[in-house]
């Protein structure tokens, strides 16, 4: 299959974003006009799916708030009967730069691999955080490479590329709760090569992670709990 | 017969007649009903026969026999919370689905009715 005949769905959870989201959709489209954009409005109460429609994406409204995991998948779902041979995942808050997607998706033109995540710690990229995130991401990353028994550097980031298997397996399964992580593990289980790419993000434009640090300890016993419980089905 | 007799006797009818209500009302569905149908058939015939409950503490050599009760009692609202937990994840799984679904089904909406018009 050539480059060009391949389709490519752009994935973007998002809820209350309507500062950022029309940006974010011109910015992909100002380099990848033949792409398809989606976003999940997941039951936002602003502007968000007003703000998407007119910057020309194709909107999913969520009747009332699912969180990111099942906003996600209805894309996949989306992604899936329409037929789609690439998803990307991007966050609606620009942190992800559209600059990055072609990094992000030519390893599964190619046929290298059937995810690609776009690490922000493979190489010495531009992003920089607090200490504590740091250190909570280093424990799930080792946790994560432990059970998929692959070296994952950053499993918690949301930019992200999958293949026409990973859509099929997304649309039918996907973890509600706390996707990125779980989603490596279930993809790994399969048997679906998964690769990472060194990707430059911007901090947050607006908005704030959906992990805040109060909730950050429960958060990891969950994704522990939930990872040993999908490594063992 | 004892006081306390009475009163659990009271209850276990109480507890029945309150099910019937609720099933007439269709307030509860089938499953449920029979269960607690069940709950308060047994606190019925315990009440009444009191010394079956002696006579099952005994065999487990338990002896205080109303301590048994408890256990059983307890043992029962476990199994019971438990399965409703399960209950209520099937329920979250489901409204999941129906949500995505409506969402997808909205967007198709839309596209048909920009088409007729436009």
């Amino acid at each position: 299959m050539s480059y060009d005949t391949l389709k490519v769905c752009i994935i973007i959870p998002a809820y209350n974003e309507e500062k950022s989201i029309a940006q974010v959709i011109s910015r992909i489209f100002r380099l990848h006009p033949e792409f398809t954009v989606v976003v999940i409005d997941d039951g936002s109460s602003d502007g968000t799916a007003a703000a998407a429609k007119a910057a020309g994406a194709d909107v999913i409204t969520l009747p009332q708030n699912l969180g990111i995991g099942g906003a996600v998948q209805t894309g996949y779902l989306y992604c899936a009967r329409k037929g789609f041979d690439v998803a990307v995942q991007v966050d609606a808050d620009g942190q992800h730069k559209p600059e990055e997607l072609d990094k992000i998706i030519n390893p599964i033109r190619e046929g290298q691999a059937d995810m690609v995540l776009g690490s922000r710690w493979v190489e010495n990229t531009g992003y920089r955080s607090s200490r504590s995130r740091r250190a909570g991401m280093l424990i799930l990353a080792s946790l994560v490479s432990f059970f998929t028994r692959r070296h994952v550097t950053d499993p918690t980031s949301g930019f992200r590329a999958v293949g026409r298997k990973g859509i099929q397996l997304f649309a039918e399964d996907y973890s509600t709760d706390y996707p990125e992580v779980d989603s490596l593990v279930s993809l790994n289980s399969h048997g679906l090569r998964i690769i990472e790419v060194a990707v430059e993000m911007d901090q947050r434009q607006a908005g704030s992670s959906s992990i805040s640090s109060v909730k950050s300890i429960y958060y990891m016993i969950k994704v522990t709990l939930s990872i040993m419980i999908r490594s063992v089905r | 017969m004892e006081r306390v007799q009475v009163l659990s006797l009271c209850l276990s009818v109480a507890l029945i007649v309150f099910v019937l209500h609720l099933i007439r009302r269709r307030a509860l569905r089938e499953q449920y009903a029979l269960l607690w149908l069940f709950f308060g058939l047994v606190m019925l015939v315990l009440s009444i026969k009191t010394s079956w409950l002696e006579w099952m503490a005994e065999a487990v050599n338990v002896f205080y026999a109303p301590s048994l009760l408890f256990l059983v009692g307890i043992v029962l609202c476990f199994l019971l919370i438990l399965h409703l937990t399960v209950v209520v994840s099937k329920l979250t799984e489901r409204i999941i689905v129906l949500t995505q679904e409506i969402g997808l089904i909205r967007n198709e909406l839309e596209k048909h009715g920009q088409e007729k018009n436009g």
